[in-house]
């Protein structure tokens, strides 16, 4: 399978995925137990074998797994014993705009993209504020939260908004991640509920935050001469695109405009508009977040991303809930891939999706993909 | 045909320690050198690669975050690899496949380490299981020293072999201006030097050092247009090994042997020693440069220590191996692996200076982390 | 589909786990001369002199790719531009009198904060070389607008932090390592898991084999005495050791286990070992009083002679 040339760039598809349940604490299980679990599961049915697979890309953190290299202790776990593997230490969507590379060059077939975390055994603020520049925003405590919040107050500013704006954000999410199979601890919370719990970072309140959860996900790249071979409901990835803000919290503009480059990037690839696609599952961290981000995805204006969450578009936002009740931190946005697909696979939307992952305090940098059926 | 080509390279002069600059500033100037190597500006990259060693050798986690405005990188695709000492190569590696992928046309890949700030030994040792053994760890010293005791009595590879590598490493270095260890030593005294985890004594160690790299990769087609000396990729992989798999072997890096296998199919080498001009190979400690000879195919298995004493990998000999020096010469780990490519393009390209070997035209670069587990190889060529 | 049994009981504790490391950072010219001159109570940023921007804190090269810049001095007042709460801290975002951006730090004291009040600098007491040497901003007394200056008499830039980084981790057992480590604690037994594909048997356990991906089966019993495989000699102190050097690491193949464990191995004449031990020599576990579940349940290992 090895060549050193390319001519032109093969068509990727998800063939596959699997998920462990998502919860607050898998106080049973290892890493590597729920690693491998889910490469079991995204590979049996699938019509491939582990010796089918070609290479594993990977996304974990060694800040958050508690070890240095965690990918060298869990290769086992991963499928990964004498086959190509390399470790993108950021969000899985990451991982997968690898995959999608390697395959698209010509150089191999099968991959196995994979995600997880355990955020149960780490801090989530440690994760956060050790990614804080260490010499003047980490020692006056800036972290996610408060990264957040001024986002959030400078929306509702903007837009002459309230905090009911961001609870019923956060009550739409909840809803549809109470009926999500892949979440068994997951109940709908109501408007008022959202509104009584204490400040996070103010303007946002502690049930406004994604909650933290433990799992893994896989997705099975193919090319599209094995693609056709294992399934009939192939999941084409047909644009991606990515882009990064400053490191500098107080240059950036308050909306997400690197995700609006990564947004235009793969949509450009893909030829199509994001007004035409009838699906899309967003990251984010907590609510305000998935509004900069659907809005600066082009599907809603600034400040009407609401609309979204009142069936007032075509679009429909976060069938599986998105992150905000489930947050599997570097996993999330490999969450929302293997989510999307398979709703297009089940028939939902009008064949096309589109996925979004984003990474950084404030969410500095952002990953999108569009995904057809 | 068409392949990915280096169109340019840059290193920092690697020190013991730049207290003149931060991690930003170190990574920002590899890259200014690589993209002027390159007659190219960041507006004309179209993705950068960051790679560095695992977060805890500094104190920031998720550094691309933060070296992205030093880089000129503002709105671009950025993204980081990680590998344990593999770092540079890997994201090397994953840079080659945003240009064969048809990502990005032009990507620049930088690797670092700023390994004075930090404690390397401990924050190495946490890279072993919490519940099965990280209390005993001694940081990858520590296993890779019983290896090397292991391979001596099946393979040869004696203290004196080792120390002949590390002779020759720091010969070649003084040609090196990157390079920063600047000493001349007799086998003798690597044989006496102090024991850290005997059979690894003070002077088989690479120094600590601070130093970034980095190479602008672009397709084939695109390489004429901004530069007239770039080097082909012929063939790279990376192979992984699980740390606890039963067979796993400390004779042979079997991942190693199985990524040059399918490098040397990819650039039609059948007879690697013969075929290549000069390898350049990532050697954490000098025992390690032994094993490569022997998974690279340089020699049979427990021919590494005739191969060393008989001259053949001097930059004199047939089969030059390190002539920049190695990491003997300058250890900013989570770059070493990429330097390793840089010498390998340099060395084709003509443009290695005093330590250039005469008409090369065919370079390897080895390079390797984790738990010896991760292996990387890479052949270029002049184009 | 893996199905960690919610009822298995495991009365084994999450392993606290902490890793601490010290760390000596360097800020960079821009960063150590704003911090040192924050001790001087002083607010140093940097001016283009390519395009004139003018930034806060003191950087090393401008947004617009220069690196010809000189140090200013600024006003310690600015304008409130956003600021959140979280518990007892409140950071916000100023915008310094002639800066061309605004400046991430904190507000201090109480007051009804509003986005455009005039802010102005509060100093600590006693400056610890950190950027809290600037405590915070509070609402302005009266309005004093100074504009960016050359920065006269600079101090020596600070140029190393000294800093730690202490994560503190609860990992959890899993069924496998649970089994492995209950075992350990109350029987003092070995045990590893078989893969009926490649005949292995993994210590530790797991639910898949590494090498051939299969479902590992049936628990084997593993010997504490085995084969040493290989060996060192550490001589090396560092920090975070938790044996004083010199002594010797050990990787042991236990006998019926496929995969090896890290050990130390006692009892042996260090200055000798380089001549007397070999890898092949059988080794044997010796065993603490009590037990908790742990690898360290095993004390070390000793040289396993025939007795004649």
């Amino acid at each position: 399978m090895a060549s050193s040339s390319f001519h032109t760039f093969r068509r990727v598809g998800i063939v596959s995925s699997a998920q462990t349940n998502w919860r607050h604490s898998w106080s049973q299980a290892q890493h590597i137990d729920l690693i491998s679990s889910a490469v079991n599961k995204a590979l049996n049915g699938s019509g491939l074998r582990i010796e089918d697979v070609d290479f594993v890309i990977d996304s974990g953190s060694d800040v958050l797994d508690g070890r240095s290299i965690s990918n060298c202790g869990f290769l086992g776990a991963m499928g990964a014993h004498h086959k190509e593997e390399s470790r993108v230490e950021d969000d899985g969507l990451w991982a997968a705009q690898y995959g999608v590379n390697k395959i698209a060059s010509g150089s191999a077939d099968v991959g196995l993209i994979i995600a997880y975390a355990k955020p149960s055994e780490a801090s989530v603020d440690q994760f956060h504020s050790t990614i804080a520049e260490p010499f003047c925003q980490r020692p006056i405590g800036f972290d996610e939260a408060t990264a957040q919040g001024f986002l959030a107050q400078a929306y509702l500013r903007r837009h002459g908004l309230s905090e009911k704006t961001f609870a019923e954000v956060t009550a739409y999410a909840w809803a549809n991640a109470s009926i999500n199979p892949n979440l068994n601890d997951v109940s709908a919370i109501g408007i008022d509920q959202i509104l009584s719990s204490p400040f996070a970072a103010t303007p946002l309140r502690e049930l406004m935050m994604a909650r933290p959860v433990d799992g893994a996900v896989v997705v099975v790249l193919t090319s599209e001469r094995v693609a056709a071979r294992v399934t009939h409901t192939p999941v084409w990835i047909t644009g991606m695109g990515s882009s990064m803000d400053s490191g500098n919290y107080a240059m950036r503009d308050s909306t997400f405009s690197a995700c609006e480059i990564a947004s235009k990037a793969a949509h450009r690839v893909a030829g199509i508009h994001p007004k035409d696609i009838g699906l899309v599952e967003v990251s984010a961290t907590s609510a305000v977040s998935e509004l900069l981000t659907l809005e600066a995805l082009g599907i809603a204006e600034a400040g009407c991303g609401i609309g979204l969450y009142r069936g007032e578009h075509k679009t429909v936002v976060n069938l599986s809930g998105g992150s905000l009740p489930a947050w599997p931190v570097f996993a999330t946005g490999l969450v929302r891939l293997a989510e999307a697909s398979d709703r297009l696979v089940a028939g939902k939307g009008n064949r096309k999706a589109i996925v979004h992952a984003s990474s950084g305090l404030g969410a500095q940098s952002h990953c999108v993909f569009i995904i057809e059926a | 045909m068409n392949h990915v080509a280096i169109v340019g390279v840059g290193q920092t002069h690697h020190q013991r320690r730049r207290a003149d600059v931060n991690v930003p500033g170190l990574v920002r100037e590899a890259a200014l050198r690589a993209l002027a190597d390159a007659n190219l500006t960041m507006d004309d990259i179209d993705s950068v690669v960051v790679a560095s060693g695992p977060v805890l050798f500094a104190a920031v986690n998720q550094p691309e975050k933060w070296v992205v405005d030093a880089l000129g990188a503002r709105g671009k695709p950025v993204v980081r690899i990680t590998s344990g000492g593999g770092t540079g190569f890997a994201g090397a590696l994953a840079g080659y496949y945003q240009v064969s992928g048809g990502f990005a046309k032009r990507v620049l890949v930088v690797a670092y380490d700023k390994l004075s700030e930090g404690a390397l030994q401990y924050s190495i040792s946490s890279l072993y299981d919490p519940f099965w053994g990280r209390e005993f760890a001694v940081g990858i010293m520590g296993f890779s020293a019983a290896y090397w005791r292991a391979r001596m009595d099946v393979l040869g590879h004696t203290e004196e072999a080792a120390a002949h590598v590390v002779v020759k490493n720091l010969t070649n270095a003084q040609l090196n201006p990157f390079a920063h260890v600047r000493k001349n030593v007799t086998v003798e005294d690597v044989m006496n030097s102090a024991p850290l985890a005997w059979p690894i004594k003070l002077l088989d160690v690479p120094p600590i050092s601070d130093g970034a790299a980095a190479v602008v990769l672009s397709t084939e087609s695109l390489a004429a247009k901004s530069t007239q000396a770039s080097a082909i990729i012929r063939g790279i992989a990376y192979c992984a090994e699980a740390d606890n798999a039963p067979q796993r072997s400390m004779l042979m890096s079997e991942p190693l042997a199985q990524a040059a296998r399918t490098v040397y199919r990819a650039a039609g080498i059948t007879n690697p020693r013969r075929q290549l001009d000069v390898v350049e190979v990532q050697e954490p400690y000098s025992c390690f440069e032994l094993s490569y000879y022997e998974s690279l195919g340089l020699c049979s298995p427990g021919g590494a220590a005739d191969l060393i004493t008989s001259g053949a990998t001097l930059r004199s000999g047939d089969i030059p191996v390190n002539a920049s020096g190695g990491c003997l010469g300058a250890n900013p780990i989570g770059a070493a692996g990429l330097i390793r490519l840089i010498e390998a393009a340099m060395q084709v390209t003509g443009r290695a200076g005093e330590h250039q070997i005469p008409g090369a035209k065919l370079a390897g670069a080895q390079t390797g982390g984790g738990w010896a587990n991760l292996r990387g190889f890479a052949v270029v060529s002049a184009d | 589909m893996y199905q960690a049994p919610d009822t298995f009981l495991s009365d084994l504790a999450p392993l606290q786990s902490t890793i601490s490391l010290p760390y000596q950072l360097t800020p960079g010219r821009g960063t150590g001369t704003f911090l040192s001159e924050l001790g001087r109570k002083r607010l140093v940023g940097s001016r283009c002199l390519d395009c004139q921007r003018v930034e806060l804190p003191a950087q090393d090269f401008c947004s617009c790719g220069s690196s010809h810049l000189e140090m200013v001095q600024l006003s310690h007042q600015g304008e409130l531009r956003g600021f959140t709460t979280k518990i007892n801290t409140t950071l916000a975002l100023i915008r310094i009198d002639g800066v061309d951006c605004d400046f991430l730090h904190r507000l201090v004291g109480e007051a009804t904060w509003e986005i455009g009040m005039r802010v102005q600098a509060v100093w600590a007491d006693e400056p610890k070389a950190s950027v809290l040497d600037l405590e915070g901003f509070k609402p302005a007394l009266e309005t004093i607008k100074n504009s960016p200056s050359p920065l006269t008499d600079p101090a020596a830039p600070m140029d190393v932090m000294k800093t730690s980084m202490t994560l503190h981790y609860q990992h959890a057992h899993g069924p496998y390592y649970g089994r492995l480590f209950d075992e350990m604690r109350e029987s003092g037994r070995i045990m590893g898991i078989r893969c009926p594909h490649c005949q292995g048997v993994l210590l530790p356990p797991r639910e898949i084999c590494d090498v051939c991906f299969t479902k590992t089966a049936t628990w084997a019993d593993v010997k504490d005495s085995g084969v040493l495989q290989a060996f060192s000699v550490i001589h090396l102190k560092f920090v975070g050791q938790t044996r004083e050097p010199p002594y010797v690491y050990a990787e042991i193949i236990l006998d019926g286990a496929s995969t090896k464990i890290i050990h130390i191995l006692d009892g042996v004449d260090i200055a000798s070992v380089p001549k007397t031990i070999k890898p092949g020599m059988r080794v044997k576990a010796v065993w603490k009083a009590e037990r908790r579940g742990s690898l360290s349940d095993i004390s070390h290992f000793i040289l396993d002679t025939p007795k004649s």
